[in-house]
């Protein structure tokens, strides 16, 4: 048993995947925030298997995990905690860019000036437009859960191919989750969207996540920074999929497509390209 | 006048002779390799390329202490994408935490001869104490450059995961063997 918990596709596949399904259709009937819930007890307990369950030395993969920890229960906990939907609304945006300073901040202040201004101005950017196009998609299951499964999924499998194993798993552990929760949604489904909670709020696990990740890798490991470019456009383009239908397990589909689609291709590219991980060493 | 040439020698020479000579590092004839074991089939070894420091020894009043920076990007194991996998977050992050150091606390002799040097190890910004062995230590004159020179030849045995280099375990071994042999020229 602890043999196969050591395995990475138990670790970031299987065991978030069906955690998520179940602690889903567990909290389905009880809170709008159950996908919220189901994200927060798979990623706790791939995070707790990837990484072992200590915060020393806090590096910032560490700091990275408590941070979407942290957004998760913020989420979740957001209906009781912030009534106003304006500071929830502000909340998403100034929390995130916080949580980009503290984790890269250090790192950041010993680049050179213009490395600085590009960090600052592509991190921001990269946030404000994730916030703004999964806030479109925020209150449709299928594309808001489409697009962050194929946006976890592209960056877990581009921070891998960029020598981060370590960040591309927790991606992944999240992308995962989320296609647990799709699925659940599909089968035994129960609108999963925002509620009483702002659009922006909601949408903090997925945009946090995979900026920080995104980030991350480019950062501390060896992905391109313009790797993040198609990757950031899966929101976007989830949303501009023509197709409505009736039947739950087709809108899922056909939503995620698109998002899929770009996230191996980008993945495929950064393999060619760039350093690979391979267990072949 | 003789006198005091004679009472200022003797008050100089013993505490001369308390303080150690100091020499800088020599990278040029410094290597710091380490060998892990690999999924258990084989050993891998690997080495540092860019490293630092500074000593202070003098076997007379038995002072010793060593300082080693080593820069963790510099990381070489034959194999470019190992190596870069190696200096990712997944184990030593050498972005966040680019040097690795070693100060030394303690000298431990035998007779006149330095036989461990025991200080703090820090990865990742987790420092741990341990001790070199120390194989070899030579002190001399450099026959080309006429300067004053000490090498020594140290290892030590460390577990990853004290300093929070998980990753990989247990098929990427917990025991790290690190080898140091260093010359240092006097100042």
């Amino acid at each position: 048993m602890e043999q196969l918990l050591d395995r990475p596709e138990f670790q970031s596949a299987l065991i978030p995947f069906f955690l998520a399904m179940l602690v889903y259709s567990g909290l389905k009937k009880v809170t709008a925030g159950a996908w919220i819930w189901a994200l927060f007890a798979a990623f706790l307990v791939s995070a707790g298997l990837i990484n072992g369950v200590t915060v020393t030395p806090l590096t910032g993969t560490r700091k990275i995990i408590l941070l979407v920890l942290g957004a998760l229960i913020l989420a979740g906990l957001a209906p009781y905690l912030i009534r106003q939907v304006k500071l929830q609304r502000a909340a998403a945006p100034v929390l995130t860019i916080l949580a980009l300073l503290w984790v890269f901040g250090k790192v950041v202040a010993r680049m050179e000036i213009t490395a600085i201004v590009l960090f600052l101005a592509g991190g921001v950017g990269l946030v404000l437009w994730l916030l703004w196009t999964f806030e479109r998609i925020a209150n449709d299951d299928a594309r808001f859960h489409g697009a962050g499964l194929s946006l976890l999924l592209g960056t877990g499998l581009s921070a891998t191919a960029a020598a981060s194993a370590l960040l591309g798993q927790l991606a992944l552990s999240l992308a995962a989750a989320s296609g647990g929760v799709l699925l659940a949604w599909v089968l035994r489904g129960k609108a999963t969207g925002p509620g009483r909670v702002s659009a922006s709020i909601s949408t903090l696990p997925y945009v946090l996540s995979t900026a920080l990740i995104g980030l991350a890798a480019v950062i501390f490991a060896r992905l391109p920074w313009y790797a993040l470019i198609p990757l950031a456009t899966i929101p976007l383009v989830t949303n501009l999929v023509p197709v409505k239908s009736d039947s739950r397990f087709f809108n899922a589909l056909v939503n995620s497509l698109p998002g899929l689609i770009i996230a191996l291709v980008v993945s495929v590219w950064v393999w060619q390209t760039g350093s690979s991980n391979s267990s072949g060493y | 006048m003789k006198k005091v040439l004679l009472i200022t020698s003797l008050v100089i020479l013993p505490v001369n002779s308390l303080l150690a000579a100091s020499y800088t590092v020599d990278p040029a004839h410094t290597y710091v390799s380490f060998a892990i074991n690999h999924l258990g089939f084989s050993t891998m070894r690997g080495k540092f390329n860019q490293q630092s420091g500074s000593l202070e020894y003098d076997h007379s009043s038995k002072k010793a202490s060593v300082t080693i920076e080593i820069d963790a990007a510099s990381i070489d194991t034959g194999h470019v994408k190992r190596d870069q996998h190696l200096t990712s977050p997944d184990f030593l992050n050498a972005v966040e935490h680019p040097t690795i150091t070693f100060k030394s606390t303690k000298a431990g002799w035998n007779g006149n001869k330095l036989a461990s040097v025991t200080g703090n190890l820090t990865i990742l910004g987790v420092s741990k104490p341990v001790t070199l062995q120390v194989d070899s230590i030579n002190c001399g004159e450099h026959p080309f450059s006429k300067k004053q020179v000490c090498g020594f030849d140290a290892t030590a045995s460390i577990k990853r995961s004290e300093f929070g280099v998980n990753y990989g375990l247990p098929g990427i071994g917990e025991v790290l063997d690190l080898q140091i042999e260093l010359e240092a020229s006097r100042n």
